[in-house]
């Protein structure tokens, strides 16, 4: 009995690493790319380095500090979780190539902020494409303080959605960034406007309620992406989000057939559409059913077929039962 | 013997009618919401969604009430087929449907207080209210709250499993009412069951 039982758990395992592979490649494809320029010398100095800003800018460091006259309450919040830093866009990067100088001596030098490097200095052909979207966007032309690359981005942490390619993950990430501030009372603040009418403080709506109209509202918090429908269709991901009057409202543009998903969100991953057993869309189904998108186009067929034969059949006895009672009443009067 | 004689009570016919609303309303709006498209406009896909979901949480009170209330009043007893001879009755019914139906011959069953169904219905009736309905309720329910559906399924969205089942059984429960609408004009005259269902009376 219990060998019988290990046969099938050990069957059910085979067929499930089986069905989890196909998934595997994608991931482990793109480490390797950035990987590839790295040898495993150079990654060693890199994490070396960073192991001394580590030493005070971690978890660790703050629960016991290499030296006795650190400001503990100053250096918590500027605590980094290196695991994190390892897996981002810039984890191959010592951090004293955006830290200049100011920052390798302790106490760091009192202008070292400045010297911080900006994303132009590295990014330049990205910036002047993305900045150009980012003055079109409502926050450029609204907010009060001057929203920055790292407004949204955090350098430390973010991994770019091509990389990152498991959409919930993606949708975890990008959101948080835009919920930071609309889904807090104090974030939303330091940007708020002023009210015109009342010169206080622009208060900030409710994120639920505005999205009142759109059901299961936090499921799609958790399935798409808010750049999803506030920002136009391109190529690439655009930079502009849009008011609220040109945000995307039209439920078909995610749930049919041509769903709009497979060329944002699953941009990444539609190169691989396999229709896997079956379905359109399937892509998105390793993460979600999305209603009138992944459907099976042949299951439907059949079903439909099935209604047509169901009806065809009906049709046909009632009109038989019609004939056959015309049939009897002239062979009764006859 | 009675030239008529009451047999379906109140609370019968107003579930049944309820519930047959409600079927027709959930598989308008669920057709739309499957096969949405852009270019076939059906149902407004927003509107689809609200009025499905209401309408399948008052199924589920209803059928809870259908439940209850068949256990309270022993009417569950007439879903059970009675033997002896459950077989040959079955036959009998069957062949009258594919022949005695168009020769005129009278009908294998009539119902009585006891057995308001034939053979055959009972055993369609029983399937269909007690395998399928929990089947598409109990799936409706998930989809409606997603988040008690199972996370993942052999590297599918644990969703997909729920969705491909309440379809299935939507599917199930629409073909067999088309069948029930039609097999309802087959009684002493074309409309004489429909009227029974509404007054109660059967008219022998
Ligand atoms: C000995 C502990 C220690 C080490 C090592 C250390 N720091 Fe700091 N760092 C601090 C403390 C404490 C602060 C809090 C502010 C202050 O006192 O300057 C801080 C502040 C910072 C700030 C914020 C400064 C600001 O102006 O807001 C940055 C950025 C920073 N450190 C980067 C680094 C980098 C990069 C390294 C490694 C090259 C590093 N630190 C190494 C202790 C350390
Ligand atoms: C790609 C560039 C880049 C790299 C690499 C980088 N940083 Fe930073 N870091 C920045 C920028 C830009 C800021 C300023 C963010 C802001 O304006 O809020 C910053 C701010 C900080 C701060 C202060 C604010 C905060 O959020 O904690 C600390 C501490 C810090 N970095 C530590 C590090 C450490 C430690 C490393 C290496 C493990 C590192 N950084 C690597 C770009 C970088
Ligand atoms: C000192 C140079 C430097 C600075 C400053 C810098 N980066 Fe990077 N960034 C890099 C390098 C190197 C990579 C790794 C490229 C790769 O792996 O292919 C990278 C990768 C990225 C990626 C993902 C890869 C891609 O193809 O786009 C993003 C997104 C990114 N950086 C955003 C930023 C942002 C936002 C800032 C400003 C807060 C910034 N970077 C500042 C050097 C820098
Ligand atoms: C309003 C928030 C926000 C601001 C401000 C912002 N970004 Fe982004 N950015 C995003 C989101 C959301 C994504 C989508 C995530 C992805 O594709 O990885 C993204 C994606 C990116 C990407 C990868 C996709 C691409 O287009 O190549 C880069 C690079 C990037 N941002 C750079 C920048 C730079 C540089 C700035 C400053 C000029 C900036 N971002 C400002 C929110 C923002
Ligand atoms: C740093 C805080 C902050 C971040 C991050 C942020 N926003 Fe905003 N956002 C604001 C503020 C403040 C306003 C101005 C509100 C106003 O004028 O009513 C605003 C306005 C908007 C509006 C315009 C609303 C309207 O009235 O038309 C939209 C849409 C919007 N944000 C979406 C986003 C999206 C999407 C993201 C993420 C990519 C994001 N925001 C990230 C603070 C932020
Ligand atoms: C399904 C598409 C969709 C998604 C996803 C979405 N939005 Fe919206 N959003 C809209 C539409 C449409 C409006 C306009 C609503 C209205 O006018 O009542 C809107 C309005 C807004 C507003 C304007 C509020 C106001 O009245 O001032 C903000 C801010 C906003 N969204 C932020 C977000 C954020 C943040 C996210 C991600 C958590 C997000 N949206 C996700 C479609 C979407
Ligand atoms: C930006 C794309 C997008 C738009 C626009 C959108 N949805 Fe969705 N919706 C999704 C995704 C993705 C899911 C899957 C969530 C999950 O994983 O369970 C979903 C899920 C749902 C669900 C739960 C059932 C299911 O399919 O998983 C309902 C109901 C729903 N959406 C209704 C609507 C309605 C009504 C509208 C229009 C007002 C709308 N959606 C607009 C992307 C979208």
């Amino acid at each position: 009995m219990r060998a019988f039982h290990n046969t099938v758990l050990r069957f059910a395992a085979c067929i499930a690493m089986m069905l989890l592979a196909s998934f595997v490649p994608a991931a482990a494809l793109a480490q390797e790319k950035t990987s590839a320029l790295m040898t495993p010398e150079l990654l060693e100095k890199v994490r070396r380095a960073n192991n001394e800003c580590f030493a005070c800018h971690s978890e660790e460091g703050v629960k016991k500090p290499p030296r006795a006259d650190l400001d503990i309450t100053k250096l918590r919040p500027l605590a980094h979780d290196p695991k994190v830093f390892n897996g981002s866009n810039h984890g191959l990067m010592e951090c004293t190539q955006c830290h200049g100088q100011g920052y390798t001596e302790f106490p760091h030098a009192a202008d070292a902020r400045e010297s911080i490097s900006a994303c132009e200095e590295c990014h330049a052909a990205k910036v002047l494409r993305i900045e150009k979207q980012l003055d079109a966007s409502v926050h450029a032309t609204r907010v009060k303080d001057k929203f920055t690359c790292s407004t949204c981005h955090d350098p430390h942490v973010d991994l770019i959605a091509s990389t990152l390619i498991d959409p919930r993950k993606i949708v975890a990430q990008d959101n948080q960034h835009c919920l930071d501030c609309h889904d807090s009372e104090l974030e939303f603040a330091k940007f708020a406007p002023d009210d015109e009418q009342t010169s206080t403080k622009k208060k900030r709506p409710d994120i639920d309620k505005i999205h009142e109209w759109l059901p299961n509202t936090r499921v799609h918090w958790q399935a798409v992406r808010c750049v999803e429908c506030h920002t136009p269709a391109t190529k690439t991901l655009s930079h502009e989000i849009v008011n609220k009057e040109k945000a995307e409202r039209q439920c078909l543009t995610c749930h049919s057939a041509s769903s709009s998903l497979t060329t944002r969100l699953y941009r990444h991953l539609a190169k691989e559409e396999q229709e896997r057993l079956g379905f359109a869309n399937s892509v998105i189904l390793a993460s979600s059913y999305v209603l009138g998108a992944t459907r099976h186009p042949w299951l439907d067929r059949l079903i439909v077929g099935a209604f047509a034969a169901m009806l065809l059949g009906l049709l046909i006895h009632g009109l038989a039962r019609i004939v056959a009672r015309i049939v009897r009443r002239k062979k009764n009067h006859g | 013997m009675a030239e008529r004689e009451y047999l379906i009570s109140p609370w019968i016919r107003i579930w049944h009618w309820t519930n047959a609303a409600l079927i027709l309303v959930l598989g308008t709006t669920g057709i739309s919401l499957h096969f949405a498209d852009p270019n076939l406009p059906f149902v407004e896909f927003s509107l689809a969604v609200r009025v499905h979901n209401i309408a399948g949480v008052t199924l589920a009170a209803a059928y809870a009430f259908f439940v209850i209330a068949n256990i309270v009043t022993g009417n569950w007893w007439q879903f059970v087929p009675k033997p002896p001879g459950i077989v040959p009755r079955l036959v009998a019914q069957a062949r009258w449907y594919a022949f005695g139906i168009f020769r005129g011959d009278p009908h294998p069953h009539s119902p009585t207080k006891d057995e308001h169904f034939n053979v055959l219905q009972a055993l369609t009736y029983w399937s269909v209210m007690y395998l399928l309905m929990p089947l598409i309720i109990l799936s409706g329910l998930i989809y409606l709250y997603p988040q008690f559906a199972p996370d993942k399924m052999f590297g599918f969205d644990g969703l997909l499993p729920i969705a491909m089942l309440h379809y299935l059984s939507a599917a199930a429960v629409l073909l067999f009412m088309l069948s029930h609408i039609y097999l309802g004009t087959t009684g002493k005259t074309v409309g004489a069951m429909f009227k029974m269902m509404f007054t109660g009376w059967h008219e022998h």
